[in-house]
């Protein structure tokens, strides 16, 4: 232990000496690299983080809430197709500590007519879901109130009035143009069918958009409305929860249930983004391969660096291995070179992405079509790359020197 | 304190070369050695084999009493550090390290006190000359000092075996009278034991004794009468005389 401890000091001073008398160009210049490989690895990552929490927030904000509720099963096993009691159930869900709001949506299926000049000559006709809101619920729990293109939001008395989304319209910059009616405006008059029969005319009071088409692709008349035309009251196909996300989605729904929410099937907002947990998986291996690429970068600079002044030093080294140095000091002094260039570059690399990148991206976020995106550098990621840094610099310094100072002695120093 | 027996080394390759074709002799402790010979005779072979840095094919070597060749290659690197010194041709020093820093190295690695080994390689750093070159870089030392600085390193672990494989071949006529000298009075002062490598005919009267090597063989020894090495000690490789013409004249 003693002479471990005694080897290791050896290491250290050698190492202290190669820093402070060897070549400083050299040495700025691989902890440079060192740090540009640090940073690298964290802004990609960064970048990608940022635009999936984007992609998460837009998620809730947008399409479903922190929690949704959707009915649940009768007695036979089948699902029920309304949640009952709801206006109950909303007041179980509001008392509960840290929910923001609920609104309680109808979601019909429906054909909806568009006649542009009403001689009946060119009808266009889609078949998308119809939903009802109660706008001042709504409000509480998504943005659609502010993604309006458009025109204006619902208000609770509208009788004869939709929204709709510009998947819907057509026009505005939708992506699916050729399912969409082409291009209804505010104050245009559309024909809704829905599937009990009832058939009824509205005028396009506002069109929206999210950044989500899949949420686009509704059209929303007001709660009243729809309660009218379904002949149901205090009844709802679904019940969006938003929550002040002071803890997992988990917490929450325990809490409804404890409060009497039971029969109803609850699930958190990551059981429906199948769509987008595809976008996630490849950021996920893009991650990844920037992990790699920038380990790469790092790891073979440190590899040359060490290389070359072990191969360039073959002689000293047979010398020292001559007056009686152990390999192990070399290889130890030479593997503690190469951490010293990785952790001062991991150390600039960490006070440049805190002091300089992470201010600049809040001031200038990058501007994705979703929405702004900034720098969200995730702490297991950020610890996994200093970690694999550091282990990839070890490797980098162990196998050059090791190679050099296992060489035979007189063919170091003579050879 | 050297005792070789037997000892051959063959070089093995395409051609093999036969170095060392059976060579013995004992060395007292306290004797200052030449070793001489043409060049391709196997003098630097016979030090490698005796300092442990190569294995030869066969013969014995005691060291001190001690059968070097049955050591492990962890006892032999211990046993370098602990009990010998050598001093290469070419100044074989550490480039980032200091004149101080070189020649304690062996003792940092023998985990020797830091102040104990700082003023132990003062010490033998004063007796050497340099010690007011303490704190150079080796790169702003002469030749010479360079080569007393190895000196000083080979002597920092007091072993009491010392080899050197032609110290003084790449240095001018000063710088090789200061290092013969030295070794010299290293010998009478610290009893220390020398094998030192030779080309100059001259440098064998700063010995006790001279092994005369060829073609692998040891041909013939010589001893060197007091007298002639009390003359080389004070005479040999002047340069006062030869380097100063004015002094030539007025002589
Ligand atoms: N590593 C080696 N591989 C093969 N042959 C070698 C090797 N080292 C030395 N020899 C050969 O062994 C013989 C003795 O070489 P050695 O270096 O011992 O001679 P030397 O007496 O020191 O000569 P010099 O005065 O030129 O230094 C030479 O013929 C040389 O070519
Ligand atoms: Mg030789």
């Amino acid at each position: 232990m003693r002479n471990m401890w005694n080897d290791f000091q050896s290491s250290l001073f050698l190492f202290y000496k190669y820093v402070t008398r060897g070549n400083k160009v050299t040495l700025t210049l691989t902890i440079l690299m060192a740090t540009l490989a640090f940073i690298q690895i964290n802004i990609v990552h960064g970048i990608l983080s940022g635009a999936v929490n984007l992609i998460y927030s837009q998620t809730k904000s947008n399409y479903v809430g922190n929690i949704v509720i959707q009915p649940g099963k009768d007695q036979w096993g089948n699902k029920e197709q309304y949640i009952t009691q709801v206006e109950r159930l909303k007041r179980k869900i509001n008392a509960i500590p840290g929910i923001i709001g609920c609104s309680a949506r109808y979601s019909t299926g429906a054909i909806i007519e568009y006649d542009p000049d009403k001689t009946g000559k060119d009808i266009r006709s889609i078949s998308w879901p119809v939903k009802s809101i109660n706008p001042q619920d709504e409000m509480r729990i998504s943005e659609l109130h502010n993604c309006m293109l458009a025109g204006q939001y619902l208000d609770e008395s509208d009788r004869d009035q939709v929204i709709m989304g510009r998947e819907v319209s057509g026009g505005y910059g939708a992506s699916l143009e050729v399912q969409s009616l082409k291009g209804v405006n505010i104050g245009d008059e559309v024909t809704v069918f829905y599937h009990n029969g009832v058939v009824r005319k509205y005028t396009v009071k506002g069109i929206y958009a999210t950044v989500f088409p899949l949420a686009d692709m509704t059209i929303f008349v007001t709660q009243k409305e729809m309660e009218s035309v379904l002949g149901l009251r205090d009844r709802a196909s679904e019940i969006i929860i938003r929550t002040d996300e002071a803890y997992p989605e988990a917490y929450y729904i325990e809490d409804l249930r404890k409060a009497g929410v039971e029969l109803q099937d609850i699930r958190p907002w990551q059981d429906f983004i199948g769509l987008v947990l595809g976008i996630v998986q490849s950021f996920d291996i893009i991650k990844k391969i920037i992990l790699f690429i920038g380990l790469i970068v790092a790891g073979v600079t440190i590899f040359i660096v060490i290389f070359i002044a072990t191969i360039s030093r073959r002689k000293q080294i047979g010398i020292m291995k001559a007056i009686g140095m152990k390999e192990s000091i070399i290889v130890t002094s030479y593997i503690l070179l190469a951490l010293f260039y990785a952790t001062i570059g991991i150390s600039l690399g960490m006070a440049i992405i805190e002091f300089i990148l992470k201010p600049y991206f809040i001031a200038h976020p990058l501007v994705f079509p979703m929405g702004k995106v900034s720098l969200l550098i995730v702490r297991s990621e950020f610890l996994t790359s200093i970690a694999s840094m550091i282990a990839v610099s070890i490797v980098a310094g162990l196998i050059p020197s090791w190679q050099v100072s296992r060489e035979n002695i007189i063919k170091a120093i003579w050879g | 304190m050297i005792e070789v027996k037997d000892l051959q080394k063959t070089y093995t390759g395409k051609v093999p070369v036969h170095a060392l074709k059976g060579v013995s002799f004992d060395i007292p402790s306290g004797q200052f050695v030449a070793l001489m010979g043409p060049s391709g005779s196997g003098k630097s072979t016979l030090l490698h084999q005796l300092a442990l840095l190569d294995t030869p094919t066969s013969g014995g070597i005691l060291l001190d009493g001690v059968d070097i060749l049955s050591l492990s290659q962890h006892a032999a690197t211990d046993f370098r550090l602990r009990h010998m010194g050598y001093v290469f041709q070419e100044y074989a020093l550490i480039p980032e390290l200091n004149a101080i820093e070189n020649a304690f190295l062996p003792l940092m690695l023998l985990g020797i006190h830091r102040k104990e080994y700082i003023r132990i390689a003062g010490d033998l750093m004063d007796k050497v000359g340099l010690s007011d070159r303490l704190h150079h870089l080796i790169s702003e030392l002469s030749g010479g000092e360079q080569q007393r600085v190895a000196i000083a390193r080979a002597l920092v672990n007091k072993s009491k075996i010392l080899f050197a494989d032609e110290p003084c071949a790449n240095l001018d006529t000063e710088n090789k009278g200061i290092v013969l000298r030295l070794l010299r009075k290293l010998c009478n002062e610290l009893g220390q034991t020398i094998l030192m490598v030779t080309h100059e005919p001259e440098q064998r009267e700063f010995a006790d004794r001279v092994l005369w090597l060829r073609d692998g063989r040891l041909e013939k020894e010589e001893y060197i009468s007091k007298d002639t090495q009390e003359e080389a000690l004070h005479n040999g490789y002047r340069t006062d005389i030869s380097s100063d013409p004015d002094y030539l004249k007025d002589d």
